[in-house]
């Protein structure tokens, strides 16, 4: 196999990330899918969204992803009276110095859960989405820089909506992927059930240091995209455009985002050029959530639904060969 | 085009595939009207989209029953043939199902019965007409069925480009016509034409331009049939463009006032029939074929006919040969009632005859002439008794003050009377009548003569239309015979149909030609002749008028090959173009896909290989790690930007074979 240009890296992409997976899967137990396709995420400078019920273990990968890389680590828990200073950080005047002084909200740290975002009234949420897209904080005409590496990890509950402010679609076309873990099987739960006796996370080791996950991030960007790939991840989107069940098909953004991921995605089988697999592989994850379909009412969600169009999609549209 | 559309389309595209494989039934003029009017209902109906006999099962079996039950007792009576029951059966089933439900099952029914009208019009009509249904049956059934494929399961909404479909499919028609078309004509068939009808046709045959007696007056026009009746071949080839020579098949010598007859005995029929004792130094010969459209058995020739020989019947059994029959001095017809006949009949221009043995049998006067006629004649001629002269006069008489006309002036009691006296204007039968009936008050010997004027060249071959129909007079002259004096102007001599039917007409006649020709005609012999041309060095420039014939084989051989290669290199430039250029490393995923397939892996439906090689290894399978790596270079060549090497390739390929081998073979093959 080719070499990988030189990252900074000590060892190989591929092995660093099998690394953190193997450290992740020990703690979110029976997601091995999940979880690679949430590390592809943070590999391509992504940020993650995850919807599912309670207590299936976002918080759990959400932390452990922050623990894996050696990272700083901050839950929001989102509420309905939750203000944008709430999480940016404010202006204090400091009295002995006789001048205001910036101090930092919790956005400050590289990996930063959003638990229930759509619980936030609308400023809020736009305060952080804006954040998340610029990867500085502007207050009182400073800016002020986030740190880097800079993941949000956000959370919705698909199921209560009741007193939620559902997220317009322009911000949750912020997020790289979209994934939902999903109950476990009888057996692991009750192994999990069985043996489990502390919070894993607590004891939980660093799989890499965040400079790796920065060489690792740069190694992504070096993969190579062939122009028929290109193609292949415009035809897709272009064929959710024009299927007659999508209100609305995915924006350019959104090929963007998707060509992004097949690229961190190829990093797992230490290539260093994408496949049409890559782009199979991370289409519903990086698309279902940036579709509006004609069936579903407004606000709700119809993940599911969009997942199985875009199999359909991906079978029916012919990759390069 | 919505789906709604697209099924529209495709029931619309079906029922018209079906319509071409009936016409190319009904063209042969078998099928019974009521059939036709029952097949033209159930069509229409279709057309505007209603199904009366969908879920209606005992009325559907009735109805066939009493179709088949009527079809066949008809048949079994012999009141039709077979062939013509079976596929007039199958046109009414045809009917039914474009009555019943639209799905994709019926379509399929509909696409098999219309296969075998489209068979059993082979069996009925070889021409031209049969391939312009069965080009109209292949277009439209194939982008019908092709719909009928890609129509989703359940009905799903999904859009679909149906447009470039639509055009690969019409490609790939087109590519498949010119394929069959050299079938054709690179492969010996039997002639449909040798086991065709036994009755003539009924919608496209018919008109005749011979008539067995010539009976003046009648209402209405005549119409000037651009119809094909004859095919003459003439040996020496004369090369004009127009023959413009007579024809003549039959002569009359009694005239009632009314019609004119023949009175001749006939006798024995004969293989061959001389004419003469003695054969004529010249002669000029001519092989002609007789069309459905003749609608007699008088035969024709150039003048003065002296031998006919060979004459052969197409018949429903085959080709017959069949005998002769003379009439003396009035016709030679041919013994067996048939479609078309071929024979020879060579002719001799200056043919000479010094008496007239009956004389009085051409001098014969009607009972109750019109005095007028004979003082008319008088009037005329004056003292001149000779008979060539005084025909010659009479002739630029009646040209100058009488005028052609095809309308009918109805029924008088005296036609000629009327024509001469009252309406000065006739067609040429009136002119041919009268000029003889003139001659005769002067006792000159003259009877008159109905044939063909004409002869127009198509291919190697001269046509005879319907239209070209005509009547003369021919007069006897001492020492010399008969000799042929045409009353009518010359305006009216010969075929007169509208500019357009005239050039419509002739290049139908040009495409029936060449159908014929090359298609229906074509033998192993104009194969071996085609070989023989390819191959054989050209003959000297003397004898190249005579190698003529056989080097029109050659032609269409190499129109045909460079057609289609031009049809290839603009398909592999449209698909180029819409496909870009092929990668060099599809080949390898292709052979990779082959050996799959050859090791008998189970593939899902439009599963990629990188999802089947990630299923295989998953589950462990035996071909799973060679596969990989066959995997890997294919991906890496093909979206990687490396080159594969080809001893590489080859041992990728290899591994995969011998998956079944045991492993202590495999780390011989690092």
């Amino acid at each position: 196999m080719t070499a990988l240009p030189p990252t900074g890296l000590s060892v190989s992409p591929r092995e660093l990330l099998e690394r953190v997976a193997t450290q992740l899967s020990a703690v979110v137990l029976g997601k091995t899918q999940q979880v690679k396709l949430a590390v592809t995420c943070i590999a391509a400078r992504g940020h993650l969204l995850l919807e599912d019920v309670p207590g299936v273990g976002k918080t759990t990968l959400a932390e452990g992803l922050a623990r894996a890389f050696s990272l700083s680590y901050a839950r929001i828990q989102f509420t309905a009276d939750l203000l944008p200073s709430d999480i940016l950080g404010a202006q204090i005047f400091h009295q002995a110095r006789g001048s205001f002084e910036f101090r930092p909200g919790p956005l400050f740290h590289h990996v930063v859960l959003a638990d229930e975002l759509n619980r936030a009234p609308p400023r809020t949420q736009s305060a952080l989405l804006e954040a998340m897209g610029q990867g500085q904080v502007s207050l009182d005409g400073v800016t002020h820089p986030l740190p880097r590496p800079f993941v949000v990890v956000a959370t919705q509950n698909p199921v209560d909506l009741s007193g939620t402010y559902p997220l317009p679609d322009s911000q949750l076309d912020r997020f790289l992927v979209r994934l939902s873990l999903g109950h476990l099987s009888p057996e692991l739960e009750a192994e999990l059930v069985q043996s489990r006796r502390t919070d894993p996370i607590a004891t939980m080791k660093a799989a890499a240091t965040g400079h790796e996950l920065e060489a690792l991030q740069a190694a992504a960007d070096q993969v190579r995209v062939d122009p028929e790939i290109a193609q292949y991840a415009v035809r897709l989107a272009g064929a959710t455009r024009n299927h007659a069940e999508i209100e609305r098909g995915a924006s350019t953004r959104a090929v963007l985002a998707l060509v992004a991921a097949a690229r961190a995605h190829a990093l797992w089988d230490a290539r260093d050029f994408v496949t049409p697999g890559d782009v199979r592989a991370l289409l519903t994850p990086a698309l279902a959530h940036r579709m509006m379909l004609k069936s579903a009412l407004q606000g709700t969600f119809s993940r599911d639904e969009a997942g199985l169009l875009l199999e359909e999609i991906a079978k029916k549209t012919p990759a390069p060969r | 085009m919505t789906p709604a559309g697209r099924t529209r389309t495709r029931l619309v595209l079906r029922d018209l595939s079906a319509t071409a494989a009936f016409a190319s039934i009904v063209l042969s003029g078998s099928v019974p009207a009521w059939a036709l009017v029952a097949y033209g209902l159930a069509l229409l109906t279709s057309l505007l989209g209603r199904r009366p006999l969908t879920g209606r099962p005992t009325v559907s079996v009735i109805l066939l029953l009493l179709t088949a039950v009527v079809l066949f007792g008809a048949s079994f009576r012999g009141m039709i043939d077979l062939v013509v029951a079976a596929c007039t059966f199958a046109g009414l089933v045809t009917s039914h199902r474009l009555l019943s439900e639209p799905t994709s099952g019926t379509d399929q029914q509909v696409h098999l019965t219309s296969l075998l009208m489209l068979a059993g019009g082979a069996a009925l009509t070889g021409e031209l007409w049969y391939g312009l249904c069965l080009s109209a049956f292949a277009v439209t059934s194939s982008i019908s069925l092709g719909l009928s494929v890609i129509e989703p399961e359940g009905g799903s909404s999904e859009q679909l480009e149906v447009r470039p479909l639509v055009r690969s499919i019409s490609a790939g028609t087109l590519i498949a016509l010119l394929g069959a078309m050299g079938f054709f004509v690179l492969f010996p068939r039997l002639s449909w034409n040798i086991a065709s009808r036994r009755t003539p046709p009924g919608l496209l045959g018919g008109t005749t331009g011979m008539s067995d007696s010539v009976r003046l007056g009648g209402a209405g026009d005549i119409k000037s049939s651009p119809r094909a009746v004859a095919r003459v071949k003439v040996r020496p080839d004369p090369g004009s463009a127009r023959l413009d020579a007579y024809f003549p098949g039959r002569s009359f010598d009694v005239f009632d006032g009314r019609e004119w007859r023949g009175t001749g005995k006939a006798k024995p029929s004969r293989q061959m029939v001389r004419l003469v004792k003695e054969l004529p130094r010249k002669t000029v010969s001519q092989s002609i074929e007789l069309l459905p459209g003749y609608g007699s058995r008088t035969l024709l020739g150039l003048e003065h006919p002296v031998t006919f020989t060979a004459g052969s019947a197409l018949t429903a059994t085959g080709v017959t040969r069949t005998a002769f029959t003379e009439v003396p001095d009035e016709e030679v017809r041919i013994d067996q009632a048939s479609n078309g006949y071929s024979y020879s009949v060579s002719s001799a221009p200056e043919l000479q005859r010094e008496t007239l043995e009956d004389a009085e049998r051409y001098q014969r006067l009607p009972d109750a002439l019109d005095p007028r006629v004979k003082a008319l004649a008088d009037q005329v001629l004056g003292a001149e008794t000779r008979p060539l002269a005084s025909a010659t006069a009479l002739q630029r008489y009646l040209q100058r003050e009488y005028a052609y006309t095809l309308e009918l002036g109805g029924d008088v009691a005296d036609p000629l009377a009327d024509f001469l006296f009252v309406r000065k204007a006739g067609h040429c039968e009136h002119f041919a009548t009268a000029l003889t009936v003139l001659l005769r008050t002067r006792k000159i010997p003259a009877r008159v003569t109905a044939g063909f004027f004409g002869g127009e060249r198509v291919g190697s071959a001269y046509v005879l239309r319907a239209g070209d129909a005509h009547a003369w007079t021919q007069v006897f002259v001492d020492g010399r015979g008969w000799v042929t004096v045409d009353a009518t102007p010359a305006s009216g001599r010969g075929n007169q149909p509208p500019r357009l039917l005239a050039w419509l007409a002739s290049t139908y006649e040009r495409l029936e030609d060449w159908w014929r020709a090359r298609v229906v005609d074509y033998s192993f012999q104009d194969q071996v002749d085609i070989a023989r041309s390819l191959v054989s060095p050209p003959r000297e420039a003397s004898s190249s008028r005579w190698s003529l014939p056989a080097l029109p084989g050659l032609w269409p051989t190499l129109a045909a090959l460079a057609a289609a290669i031009a049809v290839y290199g603009a398909v592999q430039r449209g698909w180029g173009a819409r496909r870009g250029k092929r990668h060099a490393a599809t080949g390898f995923l292709e052979q990779i896909e082959a050996r799959l397939d050859r090791a008998g892996i189970a593939r899902l439906p439009g599963e990629p290989l990188e999802e089947l090689t990630a299923r295989l290894s998953q589950i462990a399978h035996p071909i799973a790690p060679a596969l990989s790596r066959a995997t890997r270079a294919y991906l890496l060549a093909r979206f990687g930007n490396q080159s594969l090497p080809a001893t590489e390739r080859a041992a990728l390929l290899q591994a995969l074979v011998r998956r079944d081998a045991p492993s202590s073979l495999t780390p011989s093959h690092p």
